[in-house]
């Protein structure tokens, strides 16, 4: 039987059998709604569903939620039998606190059974997505960024930063500036997200980011018939992730910071890392992104240039977006045959803190 | 139990398929030898010195690296302040820090770093356990 591959962000969940050629089978919106349960005895209540993100920023902040879900992508989905649980495999994100990934392989054990149990760091499975070992990942998630030099597998964590800054809070930025140019317009935060995936877009460089002021507005009709005019909202939503200072972040943008951590590994391995730069994560599917990323590398003050790796032609096209599902695909068929993961055995040996032992 | 048995049977044993760590030991803090494996590798006083500090100040190996008589391992992640892994090709080696004295399991391929930690860091726990 084939291991599961889960990789839980905050906005997406992708899951599915370790087959690393295929796209993940389920990829559902990690968002709940909970159901309040009927009360026969007050019909005319009016009951608010109340949506809740198990998973805030990357890390599982609601166990229950999650244990909802899980059982829903496991059994359901995924067509596991409840008394067969297979192997798992779980992505984790950068700096993952130890308790929360004790937790979820105690889930994974005393809940769901598993036989087998596997978390790996995002980094490194998109790294091994395009036939990588080392090299530098750039993940522009929902819930964050996490930029990580990988040398042969093993993340440097000293180097490595984590933002809690990403595609919501650009959302949110969006949100507030059509509020500004459309005053009259009512939006929904869903509707919000749905015209940044459509709309937002990435000038060239910042010379032509100054003159998007006079850039043509585009009207789009909203699901409920309302007409909203965007303008160069659009292009805010690219420019703040090379500008922190759009979201009023006193940060640098995203290729200096890039190229800041790499210079604090050691410096024999700096050719090794730039070269290999690996941009995932949904926001880097923004239209744009990619070409000025390129640009701002090409000015930037290193010595040696920050230079994207392409991937293999044989994968999708959507890469970016399931780059650690995939990495997870393919290092399940090489850890659970070789008996690398966590067994039930272990587990009830050595309890939760195995995990930290024997998943790197 | 002397120390050395401790080395033989608890560190160097048979992690299945006849496969061993290829060295270890049970080392002072304060770099004095307890036990160790026929081939384990003479620590010098300064490599001590900075393993002692990297457990205290987590960090300060990994820019420069892990030395072991000279061969250099590149730090990966450990827990501060218990255990400090590092990387050499496809071998390695874990250093569980006990309340005295620091437990060495060096491993080379087909030997996996999941294994070498279990045995390393579960007889560390066993002396923490017991005070040493």
């Amino acid at each position: 039987m084939e291991a599961l591959v889960v990789d839980a962000g905050s906005k997406l969940l992708k899951a599915g059998a370790a087959i690393p050629d295929q796209s993940p089978a389920m990829i559902i919106p990690s968002q709940m709604k909970r159901m309040v349960d009927d009360a026969p005895e007050n019909p005319t209540t009016v009951f608010e569903d109340v949506t809740l993100d198990p998973i805030e920023r990357g890390f599982i902040r609601d166990w229950d939620a999650m244990e909802d879900l899980l059982r829903y992508v496991v059994y359901t989905g995924l067509g596991w039998e409840e008394g067969n649980e297979g192997n798992i495999l779980f992505t984790d994100p950068l700096c993952t606190p130890k308790a929360i990934r004790e937790q979820l392989v105690q889930l994974m054990f005393e809940t769901f059974n598993v036989s087998g149990f596997y978390a790996s760091e995002q980094a490194v499975l998109s790294l091994y997505a395009v036939g990588r070992i080392s090299g530098c990942t750039v993940d522009i998630g929902h819930g964050k960024i996490d930029i990580a030099p990988v040398l042969e597998g093993a993340v440097q964590h000293i180097a490595s930063k984590r933002f809690e800054l990403g595609g919501t809070d650009l959302t949110k930025l969006f949100a507030q500036e059509l509020g500004k140019s459309n005053p009259s317009v009512n939006l929904s935060m869903s509707d919000v997200e749905t015209l940044k995936e459509q709309y937002a877009n990435c000038a060239e460089d910042e010379t032509a980011y100054e003159k998007t002021q006079n850039c043509e507005i585009e009207q789009h009709t909203l699901p409920d018939g309302q007409v909203i005019n965007i303008g160069r909202e659009r292009y805010s939503v690219g420019e703040a992730l090379f500008q922190p200072s759009i979201l009023g972040l006193e940060e640098h943008g995203i290729v200096e910071q890039l190229v800041r951590i790499i210079s604090t590994v050691s410096s024999e391995n700096h050719r090794q890392l730039l070269e290999n730069t690996v941009l995932c994560g949904g926001t880097t599917s923004m239209t744009g992104f990619e070409g000025r990323f390129q640009k701002e590398a090409s000015l930037c003050s290193s010595a040696i240039r920050p230079t994207l790796v392409k991937p293999p032609e044989y994968m999708s096209e959507n890469l970016g977006l399931y780059s650690a599902w995939i990495g997870g695909a393919i290092l399940a068929k090489v850890v659970f045959p070789q008996n690398q993961h966590v067994t039930k055995a272990d587990f009830d040996e050595t309890g939760p803190s195995v995990v930290h032992r024997k998943c790197f | 139990m002397s120390w050395q048995t401790y080395v033989d049977d608890h560190l160097m044993c048979d992690l299945g398929d006849e496969q061993r760590l290829t060295a270890a030991a049970i080392i002072g803090q304060d770099g004095s030898v307890w036990a160790q494996s026929a081939n384990f590798p003479q620590l010098k006083p300064e490599e001590i010195e900075g393993i002692n500090k990297d457990f205290t100040e987590p960090g300060t190996l990994a820019p420069t690296g892990l030395f072991i008589n000279g061969a250099k391992y590149m730090v990966i992640q450990g827990e501060p302040n218990a255990v400090i892994r590092g990387k050499k090709g496809a071998g390695g080696v874990t250093i569980k820090k006990t309340t005295q004295a620091l437990v060495f399991g060096i491993y080379e391929d087909p030997v996996t770093p999941g294994q070498c930690n279990m045995v390393v860091e579960r007889l560390g726990d066993y002396l923490i356990e017991s005070g040493l």
